[in-house]
C-alpha cells in the first residue's frame, strides 16, 4: 500500500511528465489490482475505469508472455485510430497508463513513459 | 463436435479461479495479481482479467470454462466475457457479509443473459456459514421470477462442481 508522500511523488512525476511531453495527453499510475493512485490529464477521460482497465490488460499481457515463455512484459501498446495508450510496468505492484492523441507518437510516447516508469520505480525503491 | 463456453461468476473469494482449476484438463490460464485493498484480509490475490480452463464430458462434448474478476470495479471484462456463452454459473460466498445481497448484484448485472441462456446458482463455504440456507435462496430467485438451481458446492471438490456443470448442460439441452 502506498504512503499518501509516495502517492504525491508520482503525481509530482506524472506533472513532470506531461510538461516534459506536450503530445502526452494523459498519464496515471494504477496497482496492479486496478485503484487509481495517481494521474495527471489534459483532457477530461474517465481515468478511474482506466486505472483498472489498464490493470487487466497488464495482467493479461503478463500471462500471454509467461504462456509463450517471453519474459517480463515490457509494454502493451493500444494503436487506435485518434491516438495510442502504453501499458507498462513500474514495478510489480504499479502500472504506468499514459495517453496520446497523436497517432505517430508511439515511440516518443514509450521513450518518455519508460523513462518515467523508471524513475518513478527508483524513487519507490 | 460443438463447444459450450461456459462463464463462472459470483462473488470475490467464492471459488471462480478454484472450481475451474478443479475441472480443468489443460493448465489454467488466469490473470490473478496481488491485491492491494480490503481483499488482502480474505486472500492474498485476485483475478482482475479472466480465468481460463477446458473440460471434456463423459460424451465427448467440449467446455470452454471462463471465469470473471469478482469485484463489480471490473464488471467490463463481465460483458467481454459473456459474449458467446451459452450458461452462467454464478457462485455465491455464504461466509460473506451479504450473500443475498451478492446474489442480487450478479443477477441485476446478467439478468439478459440469463433470460437469453441460463444460469445455475453455486452456493459455496456453506459449512462455514449455514444460513442463508438453500430455501431462503430459492425463495429469494422466487422473489425475482427466476426459478434457477440451486446447489451447496465445495469448489475445491471436483464431482461437486462437475454435477452443477451438467445440470447446466443438462439445461442447455432440453
Amino acid at each position: 500500500m502506498l504512503s499518501s508522500e509516495q502517492k504525491q511523488l508520482l503525481s509530482d512525476k506524472l506533472k513532470t511528465l506531461l510538461e516534459n511531453s506536450e503530445e502526452i495527453s494523459a498519464a496515471l499510475v494504477t496497482t496492479v489490482d486496478g485503484h487509481l493512485c495517481a494521474m495527471r490529464q489534459r483532457e477530461n477521460y474517465p481515468l478511474d475505469r482506466l486505472a483498472t482497465m489498464g490493470s487487466s490488460l497488464m495482467s493479461l499481457g503478463d500471462t500471454i508472455t509467461a504462456e509463450l515463455r517471453m519474459g517480463g512484459c515490457k509494454n502493451i501498446i493500444s494503436e487506435n485510430e485518434n491516438g495510442i495508450v502504453t501499458f507498462m510496468h513500474i514495478n510489480s505492484s504499479l502500472v504506468l497508463v499514459t495517453v496520446t492523441l497523436h497517432k505517430n507518437a508511439l515511440g516518443m510516447l514509450l521513450a518518455h513513459s519508460r523513462k518515467a516508469a523508471e524513475e518513478m520505480a527508483k524513487m519507490l525503491n | 463436435m460443438k463447444e459450450i463456453k461456459l462463464v463462472f461468476t459470483g462473488s470475490m473469494g467464492a471459488g471462480k479461479t478454484t472450481a475451474i482449476s478443479a475441472l480443468s484438463e489443460i493448465p489454467v490460464i488466469n490473470t490473478d495479481v496481488n491485491a492491494t485493498d480490503e481483499v488482502i484480509a480474505r486472500k492474498a490475490t485476485t483475478t482482475v482479467a479472466l480465468d481460463y480452463g477446458e473440460m471434456t464430458l463423459p460424451d465427448g462434448q467440449k467446455l470452454r470454462l471462463y471465469g470473471t474478476p469478482g469485484q463489480e470495479r471490473f464488471a467490463y471484462m463481465w460483458k467481454i466475457l459473456m459474449q458467446g456463452a451459452l450458461g452462467l454459473i454464478i457462485l455465491v460466498d455464504n461466509a460473506g457479509e451479504n450473500p443475498l445481497g451478492d446474489l442480487d448484484l450478479y443477477l441485476k448485472h446478467f439478468r439478459e443473459d440469463i433470460e437469453k441462456t441460463t444460469a445455475v446458482i453455486g452456493i459455496t463455504r456453506m459449512d462455514l456459514a449455514n444460513k442463508p440456507n438453500l430455501a431462503a435462496y430459492n425463495d429469494f430467485l422466487r422473489n425475482k421470477n427466476l426459478q434457477l438451481p440451486v446447489f451447496s458446492v465445495d469448489v475445491r471438490r471436483k464431482h461437486n462442481v462437475v454435477m452443477m456443470v451438467q445440470a447446466l448442460v443438462a439445461m442447455l439441452e432440453y
